[in-house]
């Protein structure tokens, strides 16, 4: 586990101890590029000393438990929050100016549309305010909406909102987008239909960044994963990086006699619990673990395997990646 | 300022069927039912009946409580998070805050022009320079409410919006003298309604009425209101989105 999170923090940490000017390089062609983002309401660090670049095309994954800094992250990076200190650059522009000539398009993750207008009125209103927008039936298509352009916004279901709040977001025609868990309220068809006409989006060049919960998602949607924990990045990487420090598994069985050295010698045992003659195996390689177990222990019994969850592989990460920062 | 936006606005704001029963059919009820009961009555020192003069209250009423709807439906807008969407487009915050009071003024004008209608229909006589004093003047006096509704929008959330405006319309209504007259208020408490914007509201249409097209005095004490008031709105935005 330890090996594999040296291997993942690698690419991320090369790229944060970059000398600075191979650094402004990068920021000068950069999609997004914050350097030593600040951010605290209070005694609480939403966001404490931030620095990302993502480059033109990249998709990337936001990911990180409640409370990481994602939503404050993405306000600052578009200009909704004022950051206490640090600098923001979207295609080498300050926020502002994205925002205004359409750079950039953004879902954000609370918000909702207007009850007493239409969808096809509400894109229309955001388009009305941009300098070179789409056409209003061409960002409803991409958001595969198109069908629903006359019905007023509270006679929608969840996902369908998400999907005229996309439309809302592409109108600009932007060249970045960013989405604050955009996939949350929907359900599993809807996420499958959302991302599809996000795929159509990205073939064309354009770069995205989204904060999400879920990991499904960015595996299969991201080129790059961020993770964030406590208002810092802990881990940065492709995404087959990420996967191979969170895919283990856990091995819990009922071993008359066992021992913990014992469960620690099994083969892919990277930590063993004992209570009583229960025991918890966290395991790298969780097949290999139970072979050898019941060769060596043929009375074990009550054996249950499950892959480790999303939000306990995020605790383990981040905190193993706090630990090898220090 | 965008047309476009403006338009899709304005298309939003007129066809909200509450404000409009409450400012338009609101009004005229209340003009008809006050003219069956004083209506033939001359006020006190003139020839003048009180048709016109009820008339000038109901199209004061009905306008200044539209233009303050308007603006006020802001905080709905703000709670729900479209005002952070579109702080996301090219649209300034000074952009935003005149839209929205344009949208105010132009809900204003119809309760005016049928409040004036129905009165022209029931038998209050004015010259033309009389009617412009009462359609025009009411309907551009009305700006300070306009910017008003939208300082309520500002601070209440969706849940307050409804006790602030009903509040202010209950004040200005009630104190500003367009329920009942000031001329039969104590002195203390004429003093009162002549420093609120909607008695100098009503007081533009009811010069005319009487004949007298000296509203000097009331442009004066609307500017004051419009003035303070959108200094408190810019203030506001400016904080709310610093804070967002």
């Amino acid at each position: 586990m330890l090996g594999d999170m040296n291997d993942m923090t690698a690419p991320g940490t090369a790229r944060h101890s970059a000398p600075a000017a191979e650094r402004a390089a990068v920021s000068a062609g950069a999609a997004i590029s914050m350097t030593g983002l600040r951010k605290h309401y209070g005694e609480v660090r939403a966001v404490d000393g931030l620095d990302l670049v993502i480059a033109p095309g990249e998709v990337v994954a936001l990911l990180g438990p409640n409370g990481a800094g994602k939503s404050t992250t993405v306000d600052m990076l578009l200009g909704l929050t004022k950051p206490d200190n640090g600098d923001v650059r979207i295609f080498g522009q300050p926020s502002r100016d994205a925002v205004s000539n359409g750079t950039v398009g953004a879902m954000l993750q609370e918000g909702s549309l207007l009850d007493d207008a239409t969808v096809g009125e509400t894109v229309a209103m955001i388009a009305s305010l941009h300098r070179k927008p789409m056409s209003v039936v061409e960002a409803l298509r991409r958001a595969g909406v198109e069908d629903l352009a006359s019905r007023r916004c509270t006679k929608l279901s969840g996902g369908q909102k998400q999907r005229v709040r996309f439309a809302v977001a592409l109108v600009c025609d932007p060249d970045l987008l960013v989405l604050d868990e955009p996939t949350a309220a929907m359900d599993v068809s809807s996420r499958r239909e959302f991302w599809r006409s996000m795929t159509e989006f990205t073939a064309s060049g354009r770069t995205v960044l989204f904060a999400t919960h879920y990991l499904d998602e960015a595996e299969e949607f991201a080129d790059r994963v961020v993770l964030m924990r406590a208002g810092r990045i802990v881990a940065d990487g492709s995404v087959a990086e990420v996967r191979s420090a969170v895919s283990g598994r856990t091995l819990r069985a009922v071993v008359p006699g066992a021992t913990e050295a014992d469960m620690l010698r099994l083969p892919g045992v990277s930590t063993a619990q004992l209570r009583s003659d229960r025991v918890e195996l966290s395991c790298a390689d969780s097949d290999a673990a139970v072979r050898a177990l019941l060769t060596a222990y043929p009375q074990a019994h009550d054996i249950e395997i499950k892959a480790v969850g999303l939000e306990e592989a995020f605790l383990a990460l981040t905190a193993d990646a706090e630990e090898v920062a220090r | 300022m965008k047309t476009g936006y403006l338009a899709l606005e304005a298309r939003r704001a007129l066809r909200t069927p509450r404000a409009l029963i409450f400012t338009i059919v609101f009004p005229v009820v209340l003009f008809l039912v006050y003219k069956g009961l004083y209506g033939d009555q001359k006020i006190a020192g003139t020839n003048v009946t009180y048709t016109v003069y009820l008339m000038c209250s109901m199209a004061a009423f009905g306008s200044f409580m539209a233009a303050m709807n308007a603006g006020a439906r802001t905080a709905v807008e703000r709670s729900v998070g479209w005002q952070r969407q579109l702080r996301l487009t090219p649209l300034t915050s000074r952009g935003y805050l005149l839209s929205k009071a344009a949208v105010g003024m132009i809900v204003a004008l119809p309760p005016v022009v049928l409040v004036s209608l129905v009165g022209a229909f029931s038998g209050a006589h004015l010259g033309a320079a009389g009617w412009v004093q009462v359609v025009v003047g009411v309907w551009v006096a009305t700006l300070p409410f306009a910017v008003l509704g939208l300082l309520i929008g500002q601070l209440a959330t969706a849940e307050t919006m409804q006790v602030y405006t009903s509040g202010a319309m209950l004040l200005f209504s009630l104190l500003g003298g367009l329920w009942i007259p000031v001329t039969i208020f104590p002195n203390w408490l004429a003093d009162i309604a002549k420093v609120l914007p909607s008695y100098w509201l009503a007081d533009i249409g009811q010069s005319a009425a009487l004949g007298n097209h000296d509203i000097g005095r009331a442009v004066e004490v609307l500017a004051i209101w419009t003035v303070v008031l959108g200094f408190a709105v810019v203030r506001r935005y400016q904080r709310d989105s610093a804070r967002v």
